[in-house]
Order: C-alpha cells, then sequence, then structure tokens
C-alpha cells in the first residue's frame, strides 16, 4: 500500500475492545489515512504510556521530527475529529457536537462506576445512575434526531464526529458491556427509540467505514434480534 | 461598563462552588469579556437545563438571534479558551493542552466517586484510586513545568488554558472539595511539589486575574501555612 508523501500514519494502542477505541477506529477508517493497532501488554507496558493509561495515539512523523503522542479518549478523537474534518471548523457547531461526546463518557464512565463497585449496595446504585443517565441521554438526542429532519444523523446530512461517538456508545452499551453484565442488551434494547435505532443503522450504512463496522459487531442486528 | 459592539456576554449557570465552575470563571476573567453568573435553585431548575445538569453556559445574542447555550465544563472551557486565544490555533499543541484538562477530569471524576460511595470497601478503594491518580498527575506535570523553564507555566511563556485548569485543580483539592472531605487538604498538600507551588503561585500573580482568582481563596498562602 503506497502511502502519499507527508501523510502521516497513526498507530492506535488500545485494548481489544470497543470501550474508548472504538470511535478514534471509526474515524481512522473514514478518513482513510494508513493506521495500525498496537495492544500493548498490560499491565506489563503500563509504565511505558505517557500517562500510564490507554488510549494513546500516535501520529508518525514525516520528516524526521519526533512522533506527537497524545493519550486521552476524547482529546484524541477531538484531534481527529479537527484533522480529518469530522468536527466543523465553525467553534460554535464544534461544541455542539463535542458535547454530544462529553456526554457518552459520561454515560460511559457511569457504567465503569458500576463495574469497579464491589458492595452490593454500591453495584446497585451506581447501575441505577447509569439508567437514570443513559435514559436521559436517549430523550435529548432521539428529539436531536427528529428536530435534524430525522434521517439518522445528529446534524447536517452527513456522518459526523456527534454521530460516530453515539453510534459507539450503543455498541458498548449492547455488545461492549455484556462482558462485565450479561444481560444488559435485555433491559437496554427496550429504551431505544426509532431514532437511535435509526442512527444506527444510517452509521453502520456509511460507505467510508464499512471495512471496519461490523469487526465489533452487526449493531443493527443485535437491535432487531 | 460599555461593551465593545458584537463582543458577546456570557452567564454562567452553576453552584455556587469552585468544583467544575472555576476554570470557565477564570476563563472569562481572563478573556475580559462582560460575564454574570446565575445559581439556580436545584434539584428545582434541573429539567430547566439542556440535559439536566450544571455547568451551563450561555453566550447572548448580539443580533437578535437565539442566545447560544452549551453544557459540559469541559466542553464549555475549551469553546471560550478557543473563542478567546487561550488554546493554540495549532491543533497539536492545543491537543496537548486539553489532553491536561482530561486527565484533571479523570481525577476529579474519580474524587465524585469516593464521595458517592457507600460501603466502606468501596470508599477506601475510591479514595486510594484518587490518590494514585493525583500523584500520577503531579509527577508527570511538575517534570513538565521543570522542562518548561520551571516558570510555573506549564507551556510557552504566558498564562494558558492548561495553566488555568491545573491551577483550579489543586484550588480544589485544597479548598473546593473540602465540603465533601473535610481533611482533604491535610491529606493533598503534602503532595505538592516545587513545581506545582510555583505554578500556583505564577496563575495567582497574572495580571489578567487579578481581580478575580482570588474570590474564592488564597491558594499560595494556603499552601505555604
Amino acid at each position: 500500500m503506497a502511502s502519499t508523501n507527508n501523510r502521516p500514519s497513526y498507530i492506535l494502542r488500545y485494548f481489544d475492545m470497543i470501550g474508548n477505541g472504538e470511535s478514534t477506529r471509526l474515524m481512522l477508517t473514514a478518513a482513510n489515512v494508513e493506521w495500525t493497532e498496537e495492544r500493548p501488554e498490560w499491565p506489563q507496558e503500563k509504565a511505558n504510556q505517557p500517562f500510564g493509561r490507554l488510549p494513546v495515539l500516535i501520529e508518525k512523523s514525516t520528516d524526521g521530527s519526533p512522533d506527537f503522542v497524545i493519550c486521552e479518549s476524547g482529546n484524541i478523537e477531538r484531534y481527529l475529529g479537527r484533522t480529518l474534518g469530522f468536527i466543523p471548523a465553525d467553534l460554535r457547531k464544534a461544541a455542539l457536537q463535542e458535547q454530544v461526546r462529553d456526554q457518552t463518557f459520561d454515560v460511559i464512565t457511569s457504567f465503569a462506576g458500576f463495574v469497579r463497585s464491589t458492595s452490593e449496595e454500591d453495584k446497585k446504585a451506581r447501575l441505577d445512575a447509569f439508567w437514570e443517565i443513559l435514559d436521559k441521554y436517549i430523550a435529548v438526542y432521539s428529539k436531536h434526531i427528529q428536530d435534524n429532519g430525522n434521517t439518522g444523523y445528529l446534524f447536517g446530512n452527513s456522518l459526523s464526529f456527534a454521530d460516530i461517538t453515539t453510534y459507539v456508545l450503543f455498541k458498548n452499551v449492547l455488545i461492549g458491556f455484556a462482558k462485565f453484565k450479561e444481560d444488559i442488551a435485555d433491559y437496554a434494547k427496550p429504551k431505544l427509540t426509532p431514532e437511535i435505532i435509526k442512527l444506527i443503522s444510517t452509521v453502520e450504512a456509511e460507505p467510508s467505514i464499512s471495512k471496519i463496522v461490523f469487526k465489533s459487531g452487526d449493531l443493527s442486528a443485535a437491535v432487531k434480534a | 461598563m460599555a461593551s465593545s459592539t458584537n463582543t458577546p456576554s456570557y452567564i454562567l449557570r452553576y453552584i455556587d462552588l469552585i468544583v467544575l465552575g472555576e476554570s470557565t470563571r477564570l476563563l472569562l476573567t481572563a478573556a475580559n469579556v462582560e460575564w454574570t453568573e446565575e445559581h439556580p435553585e436545584w434539584p428545582k431548575e434541573k429539567p430547566n437545563q439542556p440535559f439536566c445538569r450544571l455547568p451551563v453556559l450561555v453566550e447572548k445574542s448580539t443580533d437578535g438571534g437565539p442566545d447560544f447555550v452549551i453544557c459540559e465544563s469541559g466542553n464549555i472551557e475549551r469553546y471560550l479558551a478557543r473563542t478567546y486565544g487561550l488554546l493554540p490555533a495549532d491543533l497539536k499543541e492545543a491537543a496537548l493542552q486539553e489532553q491536561v484538562r482530561d486527565q484533571i477530569t479523570d481525577v476529579i471524576n474519580t474524587f465524585v466517586s469516593f464521595i458517592e460511595a457507600i460501603s466502606e470497601e468501596d470508599k477506601k478503594a475510591r479514595l486510594e484510586a484518587f490518590g494514585e491518580l493525583l500523584d500520577k498527575f503531579i509527577a508527570v506535570y511538575s517534570v513538565h513545568i521543570r522542562n518548561n523553564g520551571n516558570t510555573g507555566h506549564l507551556f510557552g511563556n504566558s498564562l494558558s488554558f492548561a495553566d488555568i485548569v491545573t491551577y483550579v485543580l489543586f484550588k480544589n483539592v485544597v479548598f473546593g472539595l473540602v465540603k465533601f472531605k473535610a481533611d482533604i487538604a491535610d491529606y493533598t498538600k503534602p503532595k505538592f511539589t516545587p513545581e506545582i507551588i510555583k505554578l500556583i503561585s505564577t496563575v495567582e500573580t497574572d495580571p489578567k486575574l487579578t481581580k478575580f482568582v482570588l474570590k474564592s481563596g488564597n491558594l499560595s498562602a494556603a499552601v505555604r501555612a
């Protein structure tokens, strides 16, 4: 595969899971840039990461200067989103999309709090909090999709940063999180609105990500099952 | 106070605490724009917020159009910092600063999960995790401050987004979070390195912030005490 002069290539360092890596995978794929993934042995490689955590993004240098290395999943996604054109240049439009990502992060973090809890009372409280924030997310963004012409896009008429992050949230909730709570899909599926289901199928039908989107599962099929 | 034609004014809607509002207050101050604060009755005003949470930023319209409203504290901070030049325009430089803020989010979220924990075992685990993350943050960024000429700035030679959010993290772990853990300062202050203490005093003496920064407490004095 010939690489275009001076187009950077990327390495994503992460675990073999959807989690906080999948949005990055989808954007790199949709942008048609060269990228590979590294799965560091964990926790052996913890000390070798800039902040002891994953994901990490490496943008390989094309001119002999040091590689550009960043971490924190939201930061990686926003950097790629801006560089590769998924986030609008207009600061207000960008903020409305970044807000979506920050809220998906709150939902995912909420579930992580449930996974980490040890006592039964903490597990219950954290799970309740997760469902509450997920319900809120679904309500707010179903309306948003409706108000945006009900085409399955959150903003405008084409795949955006916000669409990707929302798709990945539901992929996590219905598929990725099952390894931590086997029956999660039984509870989550009934909550999905037609608008959310439409976004899921719109994203999965997007040609620019077709070569990778189903590797982590077919979410439209899972939703219909 | 005359306002420049077409420079917007802002309303920050938050609780009367440092926590997730102070960086926005300092960014608005450094930007030298008109702004006020609203303290909505809580939880009464919860349903009236875009995502039922605070903070919310309202950018008052200057042309009769609707006001621009965003939420999520990190999103608000980045929007203001980009708009008023406290985050670099260069995407790579911006990402290195945004990374700092995302790591601070991780530290604060861990503390929040400590407050929310119910059982003793979960409380203990969450407090340890908070201490560990704070230690990591201090270690990484003390080196960073030293490598940047040891002037108390994280990047370059003047007050930046990263400096402000880092200052607020330390203000939180000494003052802001006291209402949630009365002895938190006894726990956190001994961890402060000379580099962190220098950043604190550099931020507190920056002319752009003097009219506001000490309203929520004198952190340099508290650190020396």
